[in-house]
């Protein structure tokens, strides 16, 4: 990643591109522990039955994946992802393609913080997961 | 229509957990299911030379504690179908393995809004992750959203 000196507002981050897999939303839920209630993220017919067009990924998997773009981005320098806001617009499905996207929005001197735009979309470029993050620059 | 709660929900904390040990293992495989591949969380010698100076969970880690009975017990809910509609979180410190992590929970804020979609009412918990040392290691605004 380029110092905080270097970056500059309007700069992209990504796009990370990533095939999310129905074992991979299995193995996230499994990982996690999640009990009562993980059906719709593990089996398509329980999700159905709750309405939804089949298995959907945990919202927490979607954030991990967003903040993922953005530590990709920092990277093993010192800096930090100090603050990740995310709203779920849509359910995401796994075994599709989605693409993380991030635009630097805001670059703060006084705390050498950038804040970043982020967002999830499907291969239809409808936006899933929207948010924000702040990348602390420490010297 | 106005939401109906009782007021003395907000801000009362309901659950503190027991410290839950982060184990290195349980890491690597949340690691393996977002395709995480930076160093700094997977690689124990490259980690060495990271800013941190050992291997840390990614920061994303710190959503996946939960409070054992909160969201079936202690959580408001309002109408038939919940939904995780977003999170707000700060990272204030790495999660380490063999960090002993205890949760603290409270309704924030309970509102309504009305959408495209008809009436939702969000309800939200903020939790504090502490680890051993009382250290505070994140603060996490849990958005449930509940459709009648």
């Amino acid at each position: 990643m380029n110092s905080f000196e270097q970056i500059n507002i309007g700069d992209t981050l990504g796009p990370l591109e990533l095939f999310v897999s129905k074992d991979q939303c299995r193995a996230y839920a499994r990982t996690m522990g999640m009990g009562e209630g993980a059906g719709r993220f593990t089996d398509d017919e329980a999700a159905r039955k709750e309405g939804l067009p089949g298995m959907i990924i945990p919202g927490n998997m979607s954030l991990g994946l967003v903040s993922k773009l953005v530590t990709d981005w920092i990277g093993s320098s010192n800096a930090w992802l100090t603050r990740m806001s995310t709203t779920y617009r849509v359910p995401v499905q796994p075994d599709r393609t989605v693409t993380i996207h991030g635009f630097i929005t805001n670059k703060n001197p006084e705390d050498r913080t950038a804040e970043i735009d982020v967002w999830m979309e499907n291969e239809e470029s409808e936006r899933l997961v929207t948010g924000t993050a702040t990348v602390e620059f420490r010297k | 229509m106005a939401v109906n709660y009782d007021p003395a929900l907000i801000n009362k904390v309901f659950e503190i957990t027991e410290p839950v040990e982060v184990k290195a293992e349980k890491i690597e495989r949340y690691c393996a299911a977002l395709g995480e591949t930076n160093p700094i969380y997977t690689d124990a010698e490259a980690a060495k030379k990271g800013p941190y100076g050992e291997i840390v969970a990614p920061p994303s880690f710190a959503v996946t504690f939960r409070n054992g009975r909160h969201f079936f017990e202690n959580v408001p809910r309002f109408g038939m179908r919940g939904f995780d509609a977003g999170k707000d979180v700060e990272f204030v410190a790495p999660i380490r393995p063999g960090d002993n992590v205890t949760l603290s929970s409270h309704v924030k804020e309970i509102y309504e809004k009305t959408g495209r979609t008809g009436t939702m009412v969000f309800v939200v918990i903020r939790s504090t992750l502490k680890n051993q040392n009382d250290q505070v290691l994140a603060h996490i605004d849990h958005r449930f959203m509940n459709r009648p």
